[in-house]
């Protein structure tokens, strides 16, 4: 498959009476970055979750198109990588593990080879593949959440935070994988931190 | 598009259950333990011979199912309210089909009930002195009524995980449902031990196999709405 | 305004019928004969109100599955008020039919399938409310308790037909019996004022349950306005 691009015309949330997001439109296109920034709780999270399709918009639409038409909103998943602060990995697995187990369930073949040089990439070192993830900082949990959301190379990836809980050089790796995969996919950055302001292709500024 | 099948992916899913589970035992614990209390409890306080004699087929296969429940009740809710405590949800939500999920789910919920069952039934038999002459007879309701009420109890728990994952709303919600399960298997019990033939319990098999088809089948249709809302 | 005329003209005569029906019970029909007094009098309102709670529960599972495929706040709304009446009427039924358990055997309750079926039609809509309370969210609260509506309904089918055929039942029996047969022998008169009872109540049903949906019409569509 080749690139798919996610147009969004007016999406809002409203969570009971308190609106969480107002209508905002846009367009990730691949090879491009769209980085959303704003203050906490000005909607960056709601915006990438009804982007992402696991939360349905008050408002508005989302449309992914491919080059074969729309996708179907069952299968945006599969073109879909996304990390966040509130998708964890499994604890009670290792690293290796847990990405052989999101390998198979996106039906994909990959040797452990792959999948530790990926974690190699993100700067896990080998000797931390086989510990459980519980056991790691969060700054380590961090990475391998990052090498779940990119190990499909997906078309569209949808990056909350990215850089929280790392380091220097962990943010250098993070970097270096968005610019790696913005080739050919379609990025969104939620983000505050300055140095990932810098990677925009363009930007959405939400107001509280 | 995608290479694998549907089973691998339930496959993968069940594995992953199966690791955590054998790491933490938390499920397996607390279904074990407190399967174990109670049976002591029963055991102790009723045991073989407090019971009349024309009362014990009705009494003992009740007290079996209701010992059998209960245990079950503590630990099954626990395949998707752990991914929600623990903020894996959206990530498998993102990685997996609904589809996989819900079998990988439902297989170890399965695998879960028939380890209590195994557990649980010999020695219930034992210290209770229950002479069950359908030995057939009972293995095929234990293993429809794990069946049926895996189903039931894995949808329930999908629902309640979404809700508040407390364990109050799952045994509210699921009762209702498992009520005339839990009759029909009670009933199949009774007929297994008082008979060696295996037709005796087939109208109560009837029902829990087609109750939990039936459940089976709105399940698959209602999973995606329940993990995606 | 000619709406509400029509509104108003279909509340009296809804009322006058439900009045009708009242001294029906009690003057026109006759005794039945077989039953300790005057007891089987209670039919006429035990009956229809059993009905109108079955009845609710399938509205409650029409508004369910509509909202799961159109994601209609309204058809939510629908569900919750078809659930609202069917725990009043299900409330109604056990408790019309305890008291009537008690005059003819003595205790206001024998386990008897028929009243199996009817605790556990309260347990449903127990646990739907209890569902319902537990989710802040609307929309995932509107999705949950349909998706749970739909489950539950998948287990009448087996309270009502199977396993009453397993035991044995003290209830007398139903107009339309598990086996389809017309059995009860009613008289003329009762048998009208049965049916009657049953067309007001089922008005009634249909009055409350529009009631309902037409404050939860206003309400989302002040909601609406606000946020326009």
């Amino acid at each position: 498959m080749s690139g798919v691009s996610v147009e969004f015309q007016k999406v809002g949330k409203r969570f009971g009476n308190r609106t969480a997001l107002a209508a905002v439109s846009g367009t990730l296109r691949p090879g491009q970055v769209l980085v959303v920034a704003g203050p906490n709780g000005a909607g960056k999270s709601t915006l990438l979750n009804i982007l992402a399709g696991v939360l349905r918009p008050s408002r508005g639409e989302v449309v992914y198109r491919g080059s074969d038409g729309t996708v179907p909103r069952a299968h945006w998943f599969e073109h879909l990588g996304m990390a966040a602060p509130d998708m964890a990995v499994y604890e009670e697995l290792t690293a290796l593990e847990n990405l052989r187990l999101f390998a198979r369930l996106r039906g994909l073949n990959r040797s452990d080879a792959d999948l530790a040089a990926l974690l190699e990439e993100l700067g896990l070192g080998s000797r931390e593949h086989s510990r459980l993830v519980g056991t790691y900082s969060s700054g380590m949990k961090q990475r391998v959440k990052l090498a779940q959301a990119v190990l499909h190379a997906p078309a569209v990836l949808l990056l909350d935070e990215p850089s929280s809980n790392l380091d220097g050089a962990g943010h250098d790796a993070a970097a270096g994988l968005v610019a790696r995969l913005r080739e050919r996919a379609a990025i969104a950055v939620a983000t505050n931190d300055p140095r990932e302001l810098a990677w925009a292709d363009a930007r959405i500024d939400l107001a509280l | 598009m995608r290479a694998s099948t549907l089973l691998s992916e339930i496959l993968a899913v069940l594995a992953k259950e199966l690791t955590a589970e054998l790491r933490s035992r938390v499920a397996l614990n607390a279904i074990g333990l407190f399967g174990l209390t109670t049976l002591i409890a029963v055991a102790y306080q009723i045991g073989p011979y407090q019971i009349q004699e024309q009362d014990r087929p009705h009494l003992l296969s009740a007290l079996l199912w209701i010992i059998l429940f209960f245990a079950a009740t503590s630990g099954l809710s626990r395949v998707f309210v752990k991914e929600e405590d623990a903020h894996t949800a959206k990530t498998l939500r993102l990685a997996a089909r609904p589809l996989a999920v819900l079998g990988g789910k439902y297989l170890f919920n399965l695998l879960l009930l028939l380890a209590l069952y195994a557990l649980i039934v010999p020695l219930y038999c034992a210290l209770m002195g229950y002479a069950v002459r359908g030995v057939g007879g009972l293995l095929l309701v234990l293993v429809a009524g794990a069946v049926a009420l895996a189903a039931t109890t894995t949808i329930v728990a999908a629902i309640i995980a979404r809700a508040s994952g407390s364990t109050t709303l799952f045994a509210i919600l699921s009762v209702p449902l498992v009520l005339p399960l839990l009759v029909m298997l009670i009933q199949g019990t009774r007929a297994a031990a008082a008979s060696s033939e295996l037709a005796v319990v087939l109208p109560a098999l009837q029902g829990v196999v087609s109750l939990g088809g039936a459940v089976m089948i709105v399940s698959v249709y209602l999973f995606p709405v329940v993990w995606h809302d | 305004m000619t709406d509400n005329r029509t509104r108003a003209l279909l509340h009296f005569s809804l009322g006058g019928w439900v009045l009708l029906v009242i001294l029906a019970a009690f003057f026109y029909a006759p005794s039945a004969t077989g039953f300790k007094g005057e007891s089987a009098r209670i039919v006429f309102f035990h009956v229809p109100q059993a009905w109108v709670a079955v009845l609710a529960f399938c509205v409650n599972l029409v508004a369910s599955i509509r909202y799961l495929r159109k994601r209609n706040p309204l058809d939510d709304a629908r569900a919750a008020a078809a659930a609202r009446l069917g725990l009043v009427f299900s409330v109604l039924a056990t408790v019309t039919g305890s008291i009537f358990a008690n005059v003819m055997w003595n205790s206001f309750w024998n386990w008897d399938p028929r009243e199996v079926s009817i605790v556990i039609l309260l347990l449903i809509y127990a646990a739907y409310f209890a569902l319902r309370e537990a989710i802040p969210d609307e929309e995932r609260r509107a999705s949950l308790s349909a998706a749970y509506a739909v489950l539950a309904f998948v287990t009448m089918p087996f309270l009502v037909f199977v396993v009453p055929r397993i035991y044995w039942s003290l209830h007398p029996d139903t107009i339309i019996g598990a086996t389809g047969r017309l059995k009860l022998q009613m008289e003329s008169r009762m048998l009208q004022t049965l049916l009657g009872s049953l067309v007001g109540f089922t008005g009634l049903f249909f009055w409350l349950y529009t009631l309902d949906v037409r404050s939860a019409r206003v309400r989302l569509a002040r909601r609406g306005r606000e946020e326009a």
